[in-house]
């Protein structure tokens, strides 16, 4: 211990003494840490497990549903409303959701302002709160199909509420009056897996809930990518056409509940080939969250490229801050030689080194954690839909330091073995 | 104390072999003061390095107070440099930015020694060399003759068996090489083992014994009267 104290001041002398140099050299490996670090943070968000207790529990429900036999066509992800609905019937999963996103502009029907707040709706089923986690802070889901009842998140409960308890108060949507059933907890799905097409997954988490039905009913538009093969008038004309706009999951706990939902959806279609529907090869897909994630190829490609650009970046930075020590150590190669003169064994000089490149690890970590943070705020200019998503947390910091610990000791190495290969006497005549 | 049997150190480029130590054989006991004098290229500098085991030597052997040297690793030659020599360099060697104190304490804190001990022997040394009272200062605060001084108490702060200096009044003024002088003739009259090398014949009369080197051979080995007369007694080519 007495040791490392008298390398840890010799270190902090060494610092002082080169301050400039250091200066420079931990930029230099802050640098390439921090834009590493953001880059990771951003892949990170991309690929993080939205739901990992259950993850494996929850499947998206894909039909090989299209009403003609062109065989490239690609999977369907969307279904139309009379097969969403033999899918809610069944008695196998746990809880099955389905779902469609509209957008609203909203009020406090009792306020005086009249300005209306713009709002992502889920058009889905009660059965969507339990699977996906989502915390209530106060009162629930709605119970009727119909019901002119919504559950608003907690951005919109601050935003028309000022927060608080609003259940039992009425918000206003289209000019139709809706009661507040549910409100929310602050909550984030990173990404939000149950609506991933487009370019939806990294969105924020919508501000109000309400029965699939009642949004039909109400006419409120489908904001998803969907299709149709037969005249539809309205959104709420869906119902019994060929128009394609509605997501199912289902929670599976168990393989014996997976092997009857298959079953239960390979039968529909079967049944519904036999009536002239389904014209195309049974193909219905249960894909858990993870498979979901990755058949959308959630985390961008051009992240992934990012990634190996930055990395070489990184190795460039610790070519470069070698460099730098290489010169410095070649500098201080009196004092290293003189030491080992007086007693200094080699692994001595070492752990010197070790203790040097520790502090320059930490100072580096500081610099890197802030150049970071700032390549992240730059990078989110660039991937505007992670600005909700993508940030520095514990572990992240924790990652952060270690690069930077772990760059500093790489960037050392090279300069320490020469240091102690030079000539003793040489050196000191 | 010292023993060294027909020593050769080459050292080699691509093309040149140059034998800076040939058939080199050297006994010096406990207690002598040796002068190893000899024009500029002789070896005298080689033969230094590898006393102090700075240096490694291609054949012969060497024994340093009983310790056979050949084949020791990096960890056993530097406990053997910080425990038994203590070097005096002609350009004192001291970091500049460590005071006195700092400088003398580096090599007994390679030694293991706690805050105590080191203490104890920094103040020791300092009264030794006369600068007891200037712990704290800078050696660019010192003249070159105090800088000397410093050096040669941060090699005896160790207590070693054997003080190797080398030219250690080269850069000093006639006053002050008298004075450094003065102190190792006083440190060996002490009890302790000194060998020398310098380019000046007055200095290596003034010791015991002369070891004089040419073309990496001893060449002259005179031993001179204790007393200083200048007068050698003994001659062994």
């Amino acid at each position: 211990m007495e040791m490392f104290n008298y390398y840890l001041k010799l270190s902090v002398r060494n610092l002082k003494r080169n301050r400039l140099f250091f200066i420079l050299m931990i930029s230099t490996l802050a640098v390439g840490v921090g834009v590493f670090l953001a880059n990771i943070a951003i892949i990170k968000s991309m690929a993080n497990d939205p739901i990992p207790h259950k993850s494996d529990r929850i499947f998206n429900v894909t039909l090989n549903i299209w009403p003609n036999e062109n065989p490239s066509a690609r999977l369907r992800e969307t279904m139309r409303y009379d097969d969403a609905m033999h899918i809610l019937k069944n008695e196998i999963a746990t809880n099955t959701l389905v779902h469609y996103q509209s957008k609203v502009y909203t009020r406090d029907i009792n306020s005086d302002n009249l300005s209306r707040y713009p709002a992502v709706v889920r058009a889905t089923t009660p059965d969507f709160f339990p699977m996906m986690d989502a915390p209530f802070a106060f009162g629930g889901a709605w119970t009727e199909d119909h019901a002119k009842q919504v559950v608003i998140g907690d951005s919109l409960n601050q935003q028309v509420f000022n927060g608080g308890d609003s259940v039992g108060k009425t918000i206003e949507i289209d000019g139709k009056s809706f009661e507040v059933v549910g409100v929310l907890k602050p909550w984030v799905v990173k990404p939000m897996f149950y609506h991933v097409t487009g370019t939806q997954a990294f969105d924020i988490s919508d501000d109000i809930f309400a029965p699939i039905e009642t949004a039909m009913d109400s006419e409120w538009a489908i904001n998803v990518q969907s299709s149709q093969t037969e005249q539809i008038d309205s959104v709420s004309d869906n119902r019994g056409k060929n128009g394609f706009f509605i997501q199912a999951f289902v929670q599976l706990d168990t393989p014996h509940q997976k092997l009857a939902m298959q079953q239960y959806l390979d039968n529909y279609s079967q049944h519904r080939k036999e009536q002239g529907d389904f014209l195309r090869a049974n193909d219905n897909r249960l894909l858990d969250v993870n498979q979901w994630l990755e058949h959308h190829n959630v985390v961008d490609e051009r992240m992934l490229a990012f990634a190996i650009a930055t990395s070489l970046f990184l190795a460039v930075c610790i070519f470069n801050a070698s460099s730098l020590l290489l010169a410095r150590y070649h500098s201080a190669r009196f004092e290293t030689g003189l030491r080992r003169a007086i007693g200094a064994r080699i692994k001595d000089i070492f752990y010197q080194g070790l203790v040097e490149s520790m502090i320059i690890g930490l100072c580096c970590a500081a610099l890197a954690l802030v150049f970071g943070w700032l390549f992240l705020k730059i990078s989110m200019t660039l991937f505007p839909k992670l600005q909700y998503t993508s940030d520095i947390d514990a572990s992240l910091i924790i990652f952060g330091v270690i690069i930077a610990l772990t760059t500093s000791f790489i960037s050392m190495i090279y300069p320490l073995i020469r240091s102690c290969q030079t000539s003793l006497s040489t050196t000191l005549k | 104390m010292l023993n060294m049997n027909n020593i050769s150190r080459i050292y080699r480029s691509d093309t040149i072999q140059t034998h800076a130590l040939r058939d080199f054989s050297l006994d010096v006991k406990a207690g002598e003061f040796v002068a190893v004098t000899g024009p500029s290229g002789s070896g005298k500098s080689t033969f230094l390095n590898v006393a102090g085991l700075l240096d490694g030597f291609d054949q012969g052997s060497y024994e340093l107070d009983g310790v056979n040297i050949q084949g020791l690793n990096d960890d056993e030659l530097s406990r053997l440099r910080n425990e038994k020599i203590g070097f005096i360099f002609q350009n004192y060697n001291l970091i500049p930015d460590f005071n006195l104190f700092d400088n003398i304490d580096m090599p007994l804190r390679y030694r293991g020694f706690n805050a105590a001990e080191r203490k104890r022997r920094i103040a020791n040394a300092l009264e030794q060399v006369g600068l007891a009272s200037r712990a704290n200062y800078l050696p660019s605060q010192l003249s070159g003759g105090q800088q000397q001084r410093v050096a040669i108490a941060r090699a005896l702060a160790g207590e070693p068996k054997i003080l190797l200096a080398d030219e250690p009044t080269g850069n000093l003024d006639s006053l002050m090489a008298r004075q450094v002088m003065e102190l190792l003739h006083t440190l060996n009259e002490a009890g302790s083992t000194i060998i020398m090398v310098t380019h000046d014949p007055e200095q290596a009369r003034s010791v015991g014994r002369n070891v004089q080197v040419i073309d990496g051979q001893i060449t002259d080995h005179s031993v001179y009267a204790p007393e200083k007369n200048n007068a050698p007694i003994e001659v062994n080519a």
